[in-house]
């Protein structure tokens, strides 16, 4: 089991509540995601849900980068598997399905979500980039997924959420290619939000932004985010029948 | 008439700069099929310049289809075009778009089905079908919106504009643009490439991608786990002891 200390929960206070920060603290590693980080990952995000305090959720990683990726080095854990009798494992075709559930949980939590995106940011990484509400990044970030390099590839439902969020023309380099990008080309396609000078302090870069987000209405923010989330499943009537029930 | 070749993995189909009839039609539907099904086959290279739609002159019906000829009061349906698009749409092997000269109306369809356009700088594209008064019924009306939004979709299909690479390119609906002096050599470099990634990894990436664009979340990751469970790839233990060994992998597209 990867330490307990690799991966920080930290709070930082604004006039209109916490901004709760998610730190990935491998540095050594690259911030490279192991099972026991996901772990952490999704609990942390139910907890910060669940606390009526924070209302910012923000993933990001200290050191180099904020996620080389997947920890190709990783070893079983002698810890109580917390997946076992759910692998889905074919030897040559697959592995945990614990990033589908954890990514879906971050998709999910109706807090407004925030990923600071530095150096690597990659494979899984990238991955949980896709579940935020806004990507924020450094000009020289490394951004994407280069796994199909490798002839790996991901089942965390990166499929749905990337033609959702940028046209399916710029799908194409990202996941048929693995062609990764950087903060300039991230923005062009309108993956990324804003893009901050190379070497920026992220986190304090982007504050008034997270603060900007925190003085949002809750209660609004709560009901559009879930209505664009549905709505992007949804036929025009069903959008409006179902933003009826939701005002009424 | 159109042209066929393969070569190192990669078939090619060029539309010749000609205009696209029912005999061409035919012939890239048997191409398209026996070049998916071809375990030889890594990736399909299409030429896609033609002189756009034929309209109201393509040719002879094809004999093999006079039970189903649909007939109506707008003349011949659409349903050799619509073959030629699901055959093409359902490759998963990479499929790659190669534009030089103009890619217009049915063969602008087949560009925009492809998963990569490429183009030379001088290239054009465009579907111009609506200043003929007639409405393409290939499902360009729902590939293109996807591609690159339906800003730039109603822009295209409702005002016919026929555009330049550089333009395509700033929409993102071209990928990579060469100079036209070096487009030939640069292009077939460029779909050699495709042909020697890990083709299997881009199909099992492709199988999620295109059917999800229809399913609602739950139902997507659903289907994203099945696909993972029902999909063996031999490249994928390549990659790792590629990467394990510090050298670039050799992948065979198993």
């Amino acid at each position: 089991m990867s330490d307990p200390g690799a991966f920080v929960v930290e709070d930082e206070a604004t006039a209109h509540g916490l901004i709760r920060h998610l730190v990935l603290n491998r540095p050594d590693k690259l911030n490279a995601l192991d099972l026991d980080q996901h772990v952490r990952i999704k609990a942390a995000v139910e907890s910060a849900t669940d606390d009526d305090d924070v209302r910012v959720v923000c993933l990001s990683g200290r050191g180099r980068a904020f996620c080389a990726g997947d920890d190709l080095t990783a070893r079983s854990s002698p810890e109580p598997d917390p997946l076992e009798g759910r692998r889905v494992d074919l030897d040559l075709g697959s592995g945990p399905t614990f990033l589908l559930e954890s990514a879906g949980v971050l998709r999910h939590c109706p807090l407004p979500t925030a990923i600071l995106l530095h150096g690597h940011a990659l494979g899984s990484g990238y991955d949980y980039s896709l579940s935020c509400d806004f990507r924020l990044a450094t000009e020289d970030v490394n951004y994407g997924d280069p796994r199909i390099h490798r002839a790996l590839w991901a089942a965390e439902g990166w499929s749905y959420k990337l033609p959702r969020l940028v046209h399916q023309s710029a799908v194409s380099p990202i996941a048929y290619l693995g062609e990764t990008m950087d903060g300039a080309t991230a923005h062009a396609c309108g993956l990324v939000h804003a893009v901050y000078p190379a070497g920026s302090d992220l986190r304090a870069a982007a504050k008034p932004f997270l603060s900007q987000l925190a003085a949002l209405s809750d209660a609004a923010y709560r009901e559009t985010k879930a209505l664009i989330l549905a709505g992007v499943d949804q036929d025009f009537g069903s959008a409006l029948a179902t933003a009826r029930a939701a005002v009424a | 008439m159109a042209q066929e070749s393969t070569d190192g993995g990669v078939a090619r189909f060029s539309f010749e700069g000609q205009p696209i009839d029912y005999a061409v039609l035919d012939a890239f539907i048997d191409w398209c099929r026996s070049a998916t099904s071809d375990p030889e086959v890594r990736a399909l290279g299409i030429e896609t310049q033609s002189e756009g739609d034929a309209g109201d002159d393509m040719g002879n019906w094809p004999p093999r289809l006079s039970h189903r000829h649909p007939q109506g009061s707008h003349g011949p349906g659409p349903l050799l075009e619509q073959e030629a698009i699901k055959a093409l749409r359902g490759c998963m092997k990479p499929t790659i778009a190669i534009l030089d000269g103009d890619t217009l109306g049915l063969a602008f369809d087949f560009a925009c089905t492809c998963d990569i356009r490429i183009a030379s700088e001088s290239a054009r594209l465009g579907d111009p079908r609506i200043h003929q008064g007639r409405a393409a019924a290939t499902g360009i009306a729902y590939l293109l919106p996807k591609l690159i939004g339906q800003s730039q979709a109603m822009r295209l299909l409702l005002l016919g504009e026929v555009v330049g690479a550089a333009e395509a390119a700033r929409m993102q609906l071209v990928h990579k643009t060469w100079p036209e002096a070096d487009f030939c050599e640069e292009a077939g470099a460029f779909v050699q490439q495709m042909a020697a990634m890990p083709t299997r990894a881009w199909e099992v990436h492709k199988l999620q991608v295109l059917p999800q664009l229809d399913l609602p979340f739950d139902a997507a990751m659903v289907h994203s786990l099945g696909v993972r469970q029902t999909h063996v790839i031999e490249d994928r233990l390549e990659g790792m002891k590629a990467w394990r060994e510090r050298r670039d992998p050799e992948f065979t597209g198993r």
